[in-house]
């Protein structure tokens, strides 16, 4: 992978790499609906969702797109590191938005023999509307161990 | 109003055997293609014991259990009424294919609160452990669930 990412590597202020995803197609609401298991037809029936009041038709899984921050988050810290990941839903995501994943390190320190880091993430749209805010924080290797 | 009564309750365990196609098929369907999820050796030689299940995997369960729905009718909670507030998870192991994982739900709390616009939501958190086959804690999931009035 050459993902090695080291605590002595990160900063307070360090920016995480950002990730964009889209534009998101219906396709990948039924794609997602299959994997998760989540087929509450709010995402995948235009009918439906008008039905409930969404005027647009279908909005997409909150859970795909905390996927992408996922993504964005294990993409640059390894998997196996990851200590702590919670996001709050702060907007309805829809079909054609394209949605970037960017995050900021706010904490490093060392505590009870392992190096954490803490970082804050958010999701945006193409248009600057938060979707989700979140945090994660890791615990990463020393370069000497 | 949800049914505080409620909070302490443990639900029916969540009995789910992680699968290496349903790993490959989450990564696919969130579009990541970082290959220790998709391809046994390249987790491998990034130091897994095999394809680890991406962040958000434990999703997988709780909704394919149906648990929510059992849940969210046994609080008296207005189905059309729920939106997800947030999602959080702890990791305290990892979890592979062949392993079998079990969760317990418990409603953690439920509290009433107020919008800024000035309309009552009330806000349950559910927890749920998950255990692997050797009973070691592998994650917890925490949910917030939003019952708009």
């Amino acid at each position: 992978m050459g993902n090695d990412l080291y605590f002595e590597d990160v900063k307070i202020g360090d920016a995480m790499p950002e990730l964009s995803k889209g534009p998101i197609m219906k396709l990948q609401h039924v794609l997602y609906a299959g994997a998760s298991g989540d087929f509450n037809p709010l995402h995948t029936d235009d009918d439906f969702a008008k039905a409930v009041g969404m005027k647009d038709g279908v909005i997409s899984h909150g859970m795909l797109v905390m996927g992408f921050v996922g993504q964005a988050i294990t993409a640059w810290v390894p998997r196996k590191c990851l200590k702590n990941f919670g996001v709050r839903f702060a907007g309805m995501t829809k079909p054609g938005n394209t949605i970037t994943v960017s995050g900021t390190i706010t904490d490093k320190r060392q505590e009870n023999g392992e190096n954490l880091v803490f970082c804050e993430v958010v999701a945006r749209d193409e248009g600057g509307d938060v979707k989700i805010t979140g945090n994660f924080s890791a615990a990463l290797p020393l370069k000497r161990g | 109003m949800a049914d505080s009564t409620k909070v302490g309750k443990t639900f029916d365990p969540i009995v789910w055997e992680v699968e290496r196609g349903k790993i490959r098929e989450m990564a696919k369907a969130i579009g990541d293609p970082n290959p220790i999820y998709l391809d046994r050796d390249a987790a491998i030689r990034a130091g897994y014991r095999d394809t680890p299940v991406p962040p958000t995997f434990l999703t997988v369960p709780m909704m394919w259990s149906s648990s929510m729905p059992v849940l969210i009718n046994d609080l008296k909670i207005n189905f059309m009424m729920v939106l997800h507030g947030e999602e959080e998870y702890e990791y305290y192991r990892d979890i592979y294919p062949g392993d079998t994982i079990t969760g317990i739900p418990k409603v953690a709390s439920v509290e009433e609160k107020t919008s800024k616009a000035g309309k009552n939501m009330d806000m349950i958190t559910v927890e749920i452990l998950y255990k692997n086959q050797d009973n070691e804690d592998v994650a917890k999931a925490r949910t917030l669930l939003v019952e708009r009035k």
